[in-house]
This record gives C-alpha cells, structure tokens and sequence, in this order.
C-alpha cells in the first residue's frame, strides 16, 4: 500500500528534518490519524500560543488530502470553531506532490496572513479588514484563553 | 442504533417504570387477561411499554453492534449520528404522505429500516477503513462478511416483502420502505465489490494498480442503479400520491456523486490514455538530470517512468492513480487535458488558427524582405534552381497553406510539396537542437539586451517553424494566468507566484518558446500571403493580363492592407514586375498598414522604436495579444498605471532574467 508506505517515509522526514514551529505524529499505532502542534508564529498576535491539530489521513493518500482540523480554538477568519480549515491545497489544489510538514508550514503562514476575501468566519474577516487593531487584541486575547 | 444519551439510565428508568406499570395493573386486577386489557386501554400504560420497546431495541442494536464491529470509532460514531438525524427528518417527511397509514407497526417498521441504514453505513465506514489499517484480523473478515451477507439477505427479504405486499393490498407505505431497501441493497453490493477489491489488494504484495479504477466503475454502476430506482420511485409515487418530498435530498446527492462518477471516468479515461500513448518514456538520461524520485510515493524511478508534456516525472502507476482522480501535473498543475495533442483533428485546426494571430500582427520589417526573393522564386520557378544549395526556410506544406491555391498551376502545387516537406525534414534536426540556445538567447534578451538587427536568430527560428508546427496549434493553453488583481494578494503570495525552483523556470522557457513558435507561424503565414498574392499576380499576368488582373491583386492585397492606402497598394502591383512585388511588405507599408488596421495610432511609435530587435519586440507584441503570463516586454512600461498586469509581467521577467 502506497499510503503507508509514504506516511512511514513523511514521518521518518519529519523526525530528520522537523519543519520551524510545527510538529507531527501519529496517535498511537494509526498511522493514519496523526496530532500535530504549530507554534503561534512571531510577529503575528498568535505568538506564543501552541495550537494542536489532528490529522486524517485518508486511504487513498497522495490521491487525496489529508482532513487536518485544529482542535485548540483559534480568532481567524479562515478557521472556524470546529477547527475546520479554509485552505485551498486541504481541498482543490490538493497535489499528491504535497506533504505533511509543506501543508503544516502553508498553515502557519495562513496564521500570519490571514486570507478575509475567502473567509469561513465572515464576523472575524469583517474586523480584520475593518478594525485591524481589534482583530490583534482579540486573537491574542483568544491565544492567552486557549493556546497557553 | 446507538443513542448519544445515557443508555444505562434510559434502560434502568424504563425497566422501572414497565415493572411499576404491569405490577400496578396487577394489583387492581389481580388476574391475567384482565390486567392485559387493563394495560392496552390505558394510554400511559402504553406509552411505558412502548419506552420498554424502544430501550430493548437500542440495546439490541448496541448488542449487534458490539457483534458485528466491536466499538466505534469517534468519526464512525459522529458520520452516524449525521446521517441518521437525516435518516429521521426525512422519514418524517415520508410520513406526511402516509399519515392514513400511520400506527405502531409502521414505527416499528421505520425503526427497522432505520437500524439496517445505520448498519449499512457502518460496514460501509468498516470497509473504508480496511485501507488505512495495518493489520486486519480473520475476526474482521468473519465479522465483515457475515454482515453484509446477513444484510443483503434481510434487504432482500424485505423488498420481496413490500414488493407482494403492494401487489397483494395496493400501495401503501409499503412502497416507501420496499424502494428504501432497493437502494440499500445497492449499497451493500458497492461495500461488498469494494470488500472483495480491498481483500485482493492486501492479499497480494504489490499494490494493485487498477483497484482505483474498479471501484471508480463500480460506483458508477450502483450510481446509474440508484439514479434509475430514485427515477422511478419518483414516478411512481407521483402517479399514486403526490410529489415525494422526502427523496429530492437523496436524489440531488445522488445524481450529483453519479454525474461525478461519469465525469471522472471520462477524464481519467482520456487522462491515462494520453498518458500511455503521447507522453514519451523517460530515458535514463532524463533520469539522472533530474533527481529521479518519483515526487507521488516518494521512491525512486528506475523503470516505468512517463514524462509528461511540462516536463516533470513520475510512475507510470502512480500518474494513473492520480489521473484517475485529477488530471492535472502534481508538480505544476497543468492541466494536461488542455494540451494539444498532435492528432488530426488539430492539425486540421491549426493553421486557420495560427493565422488568426497573425494577421494582425506586426511582423519584423526586414525579414519580408530576406525571405521573400527565396518565395518569390520557388514558385514561379519550380523546376530550375530552386534551392541554390541552401535550405529554404519557408515553405508552405500544402495540407497546412488555409489559403486557395487556385490561381497557381496544379502542377507547380504537386512540385512544391513534397520539395518543401524534404527541405523542412533536412533541417528538422538541426533546428530542433537549435531551439534550446534560441530560446535561451530570446529569453536572455529579453531581460534588456538589445538584439542585434540581423538574420541569425530570425533565420533560424524560422527553420524550426515546419516540424514545430503541427505540435503546437495556437490553442496551446497558456500556463494558468495569474489573478489580474494583484493587491489583492499579500506580498508572500506574490512572492510564491513568482517562484525560483526550477519548474517554475522551466514553465516560463517552456511559454517563450510557445511564443517563439506561434511567432515564427505568423511569419510564415506572411510569407505565404506574399507568395499567393506574387503567384496571383504572375498567373494573372501569364493569363494574357486582362483588366481584371488590378482587381484582383487588389481584392488579395486588400485582406492586409487598411482601406485608407488602396490607391498606393493596388498602383504598386499593378505597376510592378515579379521581383518588386514583394515591396508591398516593406517595412513602412507593413508598419503603417498593420499597426493602423489592427490598432489606434497609439502603437505606431512604438513598432517603430522596437523595429531593431525584430525578435524581441514581435514576442512581445504576440505574446501580449495572446495574454501570456510570461512577456519580453522592451517597451517602458506605462507609468500611468503602476499595477497593470503588463508591468508586474515585465519585473517578473527582469526577476527571472537576473536570476538564470
């Protein structure tokens, strides 16, 4: 089977090279269902905050993207408060070139860019566009209660 | 069916308040039949006993559940609860219509259904997740099997049963249920086939190619199945009763996943098929060049690698895997179906197409000239000196001239052919090698180096022209253009358009030498207008020069010359001989009567001041027209529009310049 194969192979890579302020690994014996944690990144109001994710992979893995949905509550206009990511490569532009630790990375830079013109959270891309200031202070707000 | 409430308190409470229920019942009657009809007349006697019904139920569900699949698993257990609160609103809606028929056994029989739903669904999630787990024990497979055989024989069951019962006792409810059952059934015969598929998979060592393409079949089977019985329940139910409500939710999801089903066949289809047939093999040069992982499963190619028309590589195996799902490059997604395939069908489009872009188009003003005496005398001349010991580089293929040869000899026609096709294969192999530095060369000049006016690179492109021709019709889809609103992205995902690995490289040589090709197809579709409109000219002339000969020369020449200069054109064929014809595409006239026909006044200077880097400024002329994300653009750039797309082409390109 492809997919376990490659899964053993990704986690081996990220256990030798463990991407910046994200890491990943399987809960317990699945190794289709995996945990994994991203550093809230400097310069943007999640700083500090560690924030867990799970992952699912699916059978047909590369064929198809993985469901990775955060499980710490997070203030972003394209997450909303089950966890569900509004990401294009999680859904069309999914790439069976992609992997764990490059989706990880493409989540922490959505951290730091948030992406308002395609929002799932309508209410929270509305103040980040409007009010950036409030936007800040309430995520950070949000990362103290949850993420630390 | 597993409720999400405290069942031990639910079965406790209903054990409690049956016991209280029959020992009241009883007490005041103190003997059997009595108490019995005691309880059925009393309606909250009732309402406890059918409690007691209910919680018996659940627990017979958790027992079977615990039999067939052990304890759920969280997403098994949250996918449930989902569909089975759908499960309930539209057997609710069901109701509706079949209010008269309502009663106990019909609960009853809803609660049924609902039960084999729900197991349905399960083996279904069971099944799904043979992929994903390493070990699957024998209890697994006894358990699997013996509940979908124990499934398809009670769907069976039932629908024979609704099935007499309606021909018996005319439709009732029981049309709904025996039409539920139908469509269960052809649930448990796609989890059966894709049990059997999974279980030969993992019996064998290698994984098994083509599964993804059975299951794909098989779910198009049960989904032309389930549409056919939803198309006919419909029917049906809107001849007897009424408009069945409860099933258009169903039935949208089902027609939708089986129109998915079609559309993925087909794509994956011709997707493979152009995989086995056009997409060349990679040799082992080409696998060593580039780091010979197969991007997909991460292992190395050593045999069975496709290389696709961007140039990236992959398994074979795993590229039919994907194209089974997607049909684009898992590297740079080019959509693979939108590129030309050299068959017939589009070399019989490609020169009307090709000529589309060229006439308006401003060709480079001193090529004519090069090239046209050579035209000039292969026609006239066929059978004396025609080569003169150098490649011709210009010939019109006869199946590819979209113009009427009508006025030339038949025979001068026949000649032609077959002297061109010989000439453009006996440079073939040289240009083709060519290419490469040419394409570099155009693409270095483009960062800003001035072009040297000459006949080197133009000569040479245009020798590549005839065997590039027919691969590259002008519907070449141009690599997915960029969002048009660029202030709409933040810098990084400029930044990321922009890309320096070495795909996004080899996708911008790959658009300039589109260019460059659609480029040197416009000039040779000039050069077959001069020599159509010589060859008329001639003709006419042989034909003892009639007074028709200034009519019609003028009609040829009218196609490229803007109506406010007939007179200096017309008197120019009409006055000349055979070897100033070709005068009338001089620069200036080509200058002033193409920028003015096709474009306002506006473009004039520009032509002008570009005319010494013939190459580069027909590029960018061709390649704006056609959209291109990639420009060589030595124009300045408008300054009054900073964020025309043109301009952030033509940083993009300076980037991209600098950095090769």
């Amino acid at each position: 089977m492809i997919a376990t194969r490659l899964l053993k192979k990704e986690l081996q890579d990220l256990g030798r090279d463990p991407p910046a302020q994200c890491s990943a690994g399987p809960v317990g014996d699945d190794l289709f269902h995996w945990q994994a944690t991203i550093m809230g990144p400097p310069e943007s109001p999640f700083q500090g905050g560690v924030f867990f994710l799970t992952i699912h992979f699916p059978t047909d893995y590369p064929f198809k993207p993985p469901k990775v949905a955060f499980t710490t509550r997070i203030y972003h206009p394209n997450i909303n408060s089950n966890g569900s990511i509004c990401l294009d490569i999680l859904r069309s532009q999914w790439s069976p070139a992609l992997t764990i630790s490059k989706v990880l990375l493409s989540i922490c830079s959505l951290l730091t860019d948030p992406n308002p013109e395609d929002p799932l959270v309508p209410e929270i891309a509305r103040v980040y566009k409007t009010d950036r200031e409030k936007y800040n202070e309430l995520a950070r707000e949000w990362t103290r209660k949850y993420a630390m | 069916m597993p409720a999400p409430m405290p069942v031990g308190g639910l079965t406790m409470a209903s054990f409690a308040l049956t016991a209280a229920v029959i020992g009241n019942a009883y007490y005041q009657k103190r003997q059997f039949y009595p108490s019995v009809v005691y309880i059925t007349k009393s309606n909250p006697s009732m309402a406890a006993i059918y409690l007691l019904a209910f919680t018996l139920v659940i627990l017979l569900g958790k027992f079977l559940k615990k039999v067939f699949f052990g304890s759920l698993r969280a997403a098994e257990f949250e996918h449930l609860v989902e569909r089975s609160f759908y499960a309930v609103t539209e057997t609710c809606l069901a109701f509706t219509v079949f209010r008269d028929d309502f009663s106990p056994k019909f609960v009853a029989l809803f609660t049924v259904l609902l039960f084999l739903k729900a197991f349905h669904w399960l083996a279904d999630y069971r099944v799904d997740f043979m992929e994903r787990s390493p070990v699957i024990t024998l209890l697994f497979h006894i358990r699997v099997i013996s509940l979908l055989l124990l499934l398809s024989l009670l769907d069976l069951i039932l629908v024979s049963h609704a099935y007499h019962s309606t021909i018996t006792r005319g439709p009732s409810v029981q049309l709904v249920f025996g039409f539920e059952y139908a469509i269960l059934l052809t649930v448990a015969l796609n989890i059966a086939v894709k049990y059997i598929c999974h279980t030969v998979d993992l019996q064998s060592e290698n994984p098994w190619e083509n599964k993804a393409m059975y299951l794909l079949y098989t779910e198009l089977c049960m989904g032309f199945f389930k549409v056919v019985l939803y198309a006919v329940f419909m029917v049906i139910m809107i001849r007897i009763h009424t408009f069945p409500l409860f099933i258009i939710r169903p039935m949208y999801l089902t027609m939708r996943s089986f129109k998915r089903a079609l559309n993925d066949v087909i794509l994956s289809r011709r997707a493979i098929r152009n995989m086995n047939t056009l997409y060349p093999d990679a040799t082992p040069e080409e696998l060593t060049a580039v780091d010979n992982v197969c991007i997909i499963c991460r292992e190395e190619m050593i045999t069975g690698a496709k290389k696709l028309p961007c140039g990236h590589i992959f398994h074979a195996s795993c590229l039919r895997s994907w194209f089974q799902r997607q049909q684009t490059c898992p590297t740079c997604r080019m959509d693979i179906l939108r590129q030309p395939q050299p068959s017939p069908a589009s070399q019989g489009q490609a020169p009307p197409q090709a000529a589309a872009p060229a006439q308006p188009q401003t060709p480079p003003p001193q090529v004519p000239q090069q090239v046209q005496p050579q035209a000039q005398q292969q026609i006239p001349n066929p059978f004396a000196g025609l080569f003169r010991g150098m490649p011709i580089p210009m010939g019109p293929p006869v199946d590819l001239a979209p113009f009427p040869f009508a006025p030339v000899p038949v025979q001068q026609a026949q000649q032609q052919g077959p002297t061109t096709s010989s000439s453009t294969s006996t440079t073939s192999g040289a240009t083709i090698t060519s290419s490469s530095s040419t394409t570099t060369t155009s693409a270095a000049a483009t960062g800003g180096s001035t072009n040297q006016p000459g006949s080197a690179i133009p000569a040479a492109s245009f020798n590549m022209m005839p065997p590039f021709f027919p691969l590259f019709p002008f519907n070449i889809p141009p690599p997915p253009p960029p969002p048009l609103n660029f202030s709409a992205m933040t810098e990084e995902e400029v930044r990321q358009l922009e890309g320096n690995e070495r795909q996004h490289v080899e996708a911008r040589i790959q658009v300039l030498r589109n260019i460059q090709t659609l480029l040197d197809a416009a000039v040779v579709q000039m050069n077959q207008y001069a020599s159509i409109v010589s060859s008329l000219d001639k003709s006419t002339r042989i034909n003892t020069a009639s007074q028709q000969c200034p009519n019609q020369t003028a009609a040829a020449s009218e196609t490229m010359v803007p109506p406010q200069q007939p007179t200096k054109s017309t008197d120019q064929t009409e006055d000349t001989s055979l070897l100033v014809t070709p005068l009338l595409f001089s620069p200036e006239a080509n200058d002033s009567s193409f920028s003015s026909s096709e474009e306002p006044s506006t473009s004039k200077p520009e032509v002008a001041s570009s005319s010494p880097s013939n190459l580069d400024s027909g590029q960018a002329e061709s390649a704006s027209w056609l959209g291109a994300t990639t420009v060589a653009d030595t124009s300045p750039p408008d300054p009054s529009d900073p964020e025309d797309p043109e301009e952030i082409r033509r940083r993009r390109l300076e980037h991209f310049s600098q950095n090769s």
